[in-house]
């Protein structure tokens, strides 16, 4: 009888034990996700600033992150073409901020279609496979470029627009708030507005011809970082620092610098880190099915930043990357 | 017999497999919640000790950082004094510390006299200089450490550096002195440290604003925060609460403390949980093991048992056919077994020695009765014979004589029990013989023989109890003439003897009368001996059977089984 009683103990010892390491070896690593972000550049301290975000976020939710983004800002096909190879390329999600707000729609759909999730930053494109919106609130944005040259800016104003691609969303909703904000005040109209591309030099170029042919200019607002840097460069290299003041938008170490020479007068500081984090926080939420619980649209915080705040805490801390 | 319909009581295999599993169940069940609630209190314990340690060292760390620090700021300060080898001085300094940004100079009301920073040159025209500030350092008096800032100075460069200041001793032009410093070297180390997967180390200062975080810029961008308020309001040491552990320690010497967060999920709960799926699938496996053995067990013993109880059972319903075989198991009931064994055998031996001397008994009353004579039938046939010769009958005389002769040497037969049927036959018809001459021929008789039977043996007087049965209820009250009529004739295996009368025939009682009872006043041997005698030699399949009809007559049929000279002996 005890002998049986010690049979059966070693039989459960060695169920227990293999029970055990099956356990042990039971863990297996997760495949990680793959996950691509589509900027519209690469070079602009804007975009690095995305990437560094996204990054981030990668690595927090281990995530295989690629960046890649075209050579120019107006580049929309060369968008459409990326989409198609990240598509084709087996990643899972899509983190994409449109040139065009209608002719990168098609990719998208295609995109969402092939059960890629689609996670829109900074400028929105026309598709239903978006799954949320992360970026700013251009409008408002807008309208606070317009309060800011109206705050800085006694008397009427004469406004002079420095935008880019007119069929990207989001400087085109910049516009809007603007023209609407000036419009409500009263005192200021718009005597020109140019489109330029989304480059310094080029800006800088159309922004001097605008000034040239319309001297009664004493506000420029130009709409993304790019353009912003060449008003600048326009405003400093025709003197024409305390008779224009300029609103630019999103931070360059030369709109900053323009700050504290005076030829930039107002800054509107987007959060660039944060629409990178978020875009990939929320391909991962996507992905990992917690997609019912996002929002439709994330606004990352904007905030004027002027010569009186540049070295603000607050500022500092929207304006200059901490590596 | 055992009352099959009577409730039984639970079966032992049942009683022992709920014992043993509930008994294991329920140790197994508080070990186990006793375990996983010491195992959780040593996991938090442990959690909270390495966060401790990892801000323990993190201190260390740091305070040899600010003590590197101050001794670069001392250095800083002893070359301001060389007025001569001032600049290169400093540029050896900045050269050999790569995270020094710049080394600037101010004068007693807190203009920025001089600037040494590896190839840059400060704006002519600061805006704000954030690396000095006037009245703190005048409110300090010594040197003090800055919170982070952005470096304001100089022309599209703007890192983010901490400042010392320090002031000079009077006399010199310059009365500050400030060092600023970029955050490699501390980043690489605190970005390195780990307390669990997600844990971390930053630093604050007594204030709580942050001075270095591993993921500054996520707080920068307003994405996470810290709320290093309350934090600000602990004393060194280890806190935690259910999701969180904090350990704060104060950098010696310094107004920066170190603050490493853990998550009690990740280092505890993780475990605990994992630990709580092995315990379940443990206790799964003990309580499989336990139900195993308890059922072996219970079979061990339950099974014998209840093959013992069903021999036992078979054994009762039919005892004389039983073989017992013996039921395997545990020793105790192979005990059992063999014991139950030895009894069957026992009471078997017993059985057949009864039933033998049953037979012995019935065969000497037999022969006790074959032995006697009715004394009635013998004086009445000696009055006859004696009649007989009172009339000059003497031929019947001499007939009536030898019959009753015949009659008496075939009873007799030397002692043997079986005789054949030619001797019996004659042993009938010498007693019919005497009967007829005694009833003055009111009946006659015939013998109908198959001669091939002739040659077996029978039991000596089977046919006269027969005859006279027929002839004392059957014929005596007849007016007619009476018939018997005795056949004798083979039936596959056996013999059949026919004893035909055709007197008045008896109801059924009569018939089972005969059968059932010893004839009680009269001596000799009655029917019912006859079939007794037939029964106990040769089986329960022979004896007789009986028919009657009143008022036509009666058959008696006896059956028995052939039996050649051979045979005799046998039996």
């Amino acid at each position: 009888m005890r002998r049986n009683r010690l049979l059966a103990l070693a039989l459960g010892l060695v169920l227990t034990l293999t029970c055990l390491s099956a356990c042990g070896t039971e863990q297996e690593a997760g495949q990680r996700h793959r996950v691509a972000l589509v900027a519209k550049s690469t070079q602009t301290e804007f975009w690095l600033s995305v990437f560094a975000g996204a990054q981030a976020a990668a690595a927090e939710y281990n995530m295989e992150l690629t960046t890649m983004g075209p050579e120019t800002e107006e580049d929309y096909e060369t968008q459409n073409r990326m989409i198609a190879e990240v598509v084709e390329s087996g990643a899972e999600a899509l983190v994409f901020s449109a040139i065009d707000f209608t002719r990168n729609a098609a990719a998208v759909d295609a995109a969402g279609q092939a059960g890629v999730k689609v996670v829109s930053i900074d400028s929105g494109v026309d598709s239903d496979q978006v799954g949320t919106y992360i970026g700013t609130d251009n409008y408002a944005a807008g309208r606070m470029a317009a309060q800011a040259a109206l705050e800085g800016v006694e008397g009427e104003l004469v406004v002079g627009l420095v935008n880019y691609d007119e069929s990207t969303a989001n400087g085109q909703e910049r516009e809007r708030g603007v023209r609407d904000a000036l419009a409500e005040s009263g005192r200021a109209r718009v005597a020109a507005s140019v489109t330029t591309l989304v480059e310094a030099e080029r800006a800088r170029a159309d922004t001097a011809d605008l000034l040239r042919n319309n001297p009664e200019i004493n506000v420029v607002i130009a709409f993304n970082e790019p353009t912003s840097v060449g008003a600048a460069q326009a405003v400093a290299g025709l003197r024409l620092a305390d008779a224009v003041f300029l609103v630019g938008f999103d931070s360059n170490v030369a709109t900053i610098d323009g700050l504290q020479e005076g030829y930039v007068d107002a800054l509107i500081v987007q959060n660039p880190y944060a629409m990178g984090y978020l875009g990939v926080e929320s391909a991962y939420r996507l992905l990992s099915g917690q997609g019912g619980a996002l929002e439709t649209t994330v606004d990352t915080s904007t905030q004027i930043v002027n010569r009186g705040n540049l070295f603000s805490l607050d500022s500092q801390k929207a304006l200059f990357a901490f590596e | 017999m055992r009352d099959k319909s009577a409730p039984r009581g639970p079966r032992t295999t049942a009683i022992l497999v709920a014992m043993v599993v509930g008994v294991v169940a329920i140790i197994l069940c508080s070990c186990i919640a006793l375990f996983l609630h010491r195992y959780r209190v040593a996991m938090v314990q442990s959690a909270r000790t390495s966060t401790a340690q990892a801000v323990a060292q993190v201190s260390n760390t740091v305070g040899s950082y600010l003590e590197d620090i101050h001794q670069a700021m001392e250095l800083v300060v002893a070359s301001m004094w060389e007025e001569d080898d001032q600049d290169m001085l400093l540029r050896a300094f900045l050269t050999f510390r790569p995270d020094a940004v710049a080394v600037t100079s101010y004068s007693e009301s807190g203009l920025l006299l001089d600037c040494w920073s590896p190839g840059r040159e400060p704006r002519e025209d600061i805006l704000v200089n954030l690396s000095f500030d006037l009245v703190t350092a005048q409110a300090t008096g010594g040197p003090y450490l800055t919170a982070p800032h952005v470096e304001s100075i100089f022309e599209g460069y703007y890192p983010w550096v901490v400042t010392v200041t320090a002031p000079l001793e009077p006399g010199g032009e310059a009365a500050w002195v400030s060092l600023d410093l970029s955050f490699a070297g501390i980043s690489g180390y605190i970005n390195n440290v780990g307390i669990g997967q997600r844990g971390y180390c930053f630093l604050m200062d007594q204030s709580g604003a942050i001075v270095y975080h591993p993921q500054q810029r996520l707080l920068y961008a307003g994405l996470k925060s810290e709320d290093t308020a309350s934090l600000a309001t602990l004393a060194d040491g280890t806190y935690d609460d259910d999701t969180v552990i904090y350990s704060l320690s104060t950098v010696e010497g310094s107004g920066w403390r170190v603050v490493g967060v853990s998550y009690v999920d990740e280092l505890v709960n993780q475990n605990v949980r994992e630990m709580i799926r092995l315990s379940g699938v443990m206790a799964l496996v003990i309580l499989a093991a336990a139900l195993f053995t308890s059922w072996l067990l219970s079979h061990l013993l339950g099974r014998p048992l209840r093959g013992l109880a069903s021999a036992m059972e078979r054994f009762e319903s039919d005892a004389d056919h039983f073989t017992y075989q013996p039921v395997g198991g545990t020793r105790e009931v192979r005990e059992l077994s063999d014991s139950f064994g030895h009894m069957v055998v026992r009471i078997q031996q017993l059985m057949s020695t009864v039933r033998q001397e049953e037979v012995n008994l019935r065969k000497t009353e037999l022969k006790a009765l074959q032995a006697q004579i009715n004394p009635h039938f013998l004086y009445n046939t000696l009055d006859s014979i004696a009649w007989m010769c009172e009339r000059g009958r003497n031929t019947d005389a001499v007939n009536m004589v030898h019959a009753l002769a015949r009659l008496f040497r075939i009873s007799i037969s030397r002692g043997n029990e079986l005789i054949p049927i030619a001797k019996e036959l004659e042993h009938a018809e010498s007693y019919l013989q005497i009967q007829k001459y005694r009833y003055k021929n009111q009946f006659t008789y015939t013998f109908e023989v198959d001669p091939a039977c002739l040659e077996y043996y029978c039991n000596k007087i089977t046919l006269q109890p027969i005859i006279e049965n027929a002839i004392n209820h059957g014929l005596d009250l007849m007016v007619d003439e009476g018939q018997i009529t005795v056949q004798v004739c083979q039936e596959g295996e056996d013999i059949l003897f026919r004893v035909r009368d055709n007197g008045v025939g008896m109801s059924r009682e009569q018939v089972d009368a005969i059968l059932h009872h010893s004839p009680g006043d009269r001596t000799g041997i009655g029917i019912k001996n006859v079939d007794d005698r037939l029964k106990i030699y040769f089986g329960k399949e022979y004896g007789l059977r009986i028919t009657s009809e009143l008022d036509v007559g009666t058959c008696v049929e006896i059956r028995m089984p052939k039996i050649g000279e051979g045979d005799y002996e046998t039996k």
